[in-house]
């Protein structure tokens, strides 16, 4: 973290929590910084928020890795056989434009109020995204890269493991990337909607108690989330590639 | 130079291979028939689009012929087999992996053990004088030190017939120099058989016990010339200059003729102004200078 960075959120929170004691607003629509902390540290204390935390990321991970292998399968099998990519990857363009919050009431109607009713709404965020940039993976994979890895003995199974994967993953990198950020907005719609436990529950049930501290607190969590994942593990497998290929930065 | 009694590694017969284009099927190669002998060093010259590379592919398994026979060992050539190996004009090494990865690779398809094929892989680096970069990635290499590491590629997978597909094209001059004296040496060490395509004639002749001209679209094979000069051999050596002249003569016509066409392809409707000024320039060529 840089000095002008930490300057920049240092003034950001001081703003903050100045324009909330100025008294303009009442503090259950303009909750204070401080006040925000205090929920928050009260909330991981009492282990609510960490119970919400732990329930949204057990359903994120199911629901992402799950999108991940079957993304990947699939965009392996359309990037090798047109016919696929002629009937099946159009429709998956098409879904693709749909967000996937839009499957709940399909999803409501399918699974009823249940786990898998939110589960299947986060897959249909993440595995588009997936298949359709690994199917693009494979697509602009160079001939030359197969005809090596044949005449090397490679075949079948392994000639997917070896040689089409690992030339396709920087795309499936930036699908991987998309497909959970995806999958984490849906899930939290989700969770926001109806689902028992969850930080997007958690948020509701801020705003029903009319603890806006809560709420804030919780979108904090969810901010925080999403900057580990992204910074900590995206950015940091994107690096990795871009030294290896020697990609420029 | 080969020696008569050697066994025949390679033998096509009577191949042609025809692709569909956009105005129907075009016949890149015609009733190719070439017999390679074990351990020999056959290149092959032609103009470009006289289908050396599709011929390569062919031996290689990578394609097959629409007519004819490609026989290996007296069997039947029907799919790329690490027995054939072949070196392209790019580099293709893997990006993902490192340089010693790379190498292993063939290796690692036949089930070969980690350490085992470790130890070959260091084997071949040393052989080609890049054991130091052994964990580096591919984009940390020049051209040359690709085409080098490729080649330790090919070696490690112990193929009887090496494939080079103008392997050398794209270096400098300086280091493609280099190259040759290095793959002649590991060529008299390892006694691989070669079949390598170039359009430079001086570095077929540098190279090759025999080399084949090929003629322009449909390819058929028009001469072989016979390279009986001492070894190693330099690409500046004086000795050279006979048999490049025969072999660049009997090429030239085919040159002219690739020129010529391919000049109609360009021009035609499009400047025709311009096309008597370029047909007189290829006359002129074509006339020996």
């Amino acid at each position: 973290m840089n000095l002008r960075r930490l300057v920049f959120f240092g003034a950001l929170l001081g703003l903050w929590e100045a324009a909330a004691r100025a008294g303009f607003w009442p503090p259950y629509i303009f909750p204070s910084f401080s006040s925000v902390s205090r929920t928050l540290l009260a909330g991981l204390w009492d282990g609510s928020i960490v119970l919400g935390v732990v329930v949204s990321l057990r359903r994120i991970l199911l629901a992402y890795s799950f999108s991940a292998v079957v993304g990947t399968i699939l965009g392996l099998a359309l990037g090798r056989i047109k016919a696929l990519e002629d009937t099946v990857g159009s429709l998956a363009l098409g879904l693709q434009t749909l967000p996937s919050i839009c499957w709940l009431p399909l999803a409501l109607l399918w699974f009823g109020l249940s786990e898998q009713a939110i589960l299947f709404v986060t897959v249909m965020g993440a595995v588009l995204s997936i298949t359709i940039a690994t199917e693009a993976g494979v697509r602009s994979l160079p001939p030359i890269y197969l005809r090596a890895g044949r005449t090397m003995g490679a075949r079948g199974l392994a000639l997917y493991r070896d040689v089409i994967l690992p030339a396709a993953f920087p795309y499936m990198v930036s699908g991987l990337k998309q497909g959970w950020s995806f999958a984490w907005r849906s899930l939290m719609a989700g969770e926001l909607l109806y689902v028992n436990l969850g930080l997007g529950q958690l948020l509701m049930m801020g705003r029903e108690l009319n603890d806006m501290g809560q709420v804030v607190a919780v979108m904090l969590v969810i901010i925080g989330i999403g900057v580990v994942v992204d910074r900590g593990i995206f950015a940091r497998i994107e690096q990795r590639i871009r030294s290896k290929w020697g990609l420029l930065a | 130079m080969v020696e008569r009694r050697r066994p025949v590694k390679l033998v096509l017969r009577n191949v042609s291979k025809a692709f569909a284009g956009r105005n129907g099927s075009v016949t890149a190669l015609e009733d190719v028939s070439l017999e390679v002998r074990q351990g020999e060093f056959v290149c092959l010259v032609g103009p470009s689009g006289c289908g050396k590379s599709t011929l390569l592919n062919l031996i290689a398994g990578l394609e097959r012929p629409s007519r004819g026979e490609i026989l290996m060992d007296g069997r039947p050539v029907t799919g790329p087999a690490p027995e054939r190996m072949v070196l392209f004009q790019e580099s293709a090494l893997f990006p993902w992996l490192n340089v010693v990865h790379n190498v292993e690779f063939g290796l690692k398809q036949k089930g070969v053990p980690a350490r085992v094929r470790r130890e070959i892989a260091l084997y071949y680096l040393e052989m080609v004088h890049l054991r130091k970069f052994a964990g580096a990635y591919v984009h940390e290499l020049s051209g040359g030190m690709k085409q080098r590491v490729a080649l330790a590629r090919a070696l490690a997978a112990d193929p009887d017939v090496l494939l080079m597909d103008e392997p050398f094209a794209a270096l400098d001059a300086q280091t493609r120099d280099i190259l040759h004296a290095e793959l002649q040496e590991i060529w008299a060490a390892t006694r691989k058989t070669v079949v390598f395509i170039t359009h430079n004639v001086r570095e077929a002749v540098c190279l090759g016990d025999r080399v084949v001209v090929l003629t322009y679209r449909p390819g058929r094979v028009k001469a072989h010339c016979e390279v009986a000069l001492p070894r190693p051999r330099q690409i500046e050596d004086e000795g050279l200059l006979a048999v490049v002249a025969e072999v660049t003569a009997s090429l030239r016509g085919e040159v002219m003729k690739a020129l010529n066409e391919e000049l109609n392809e360009r021009v035609e409707g499009h400047e025709p102004a311009k096309a008597g000024v370029l047909r007189r320039a290829v006359g002129a060529l074509g006339s020996g200078r």
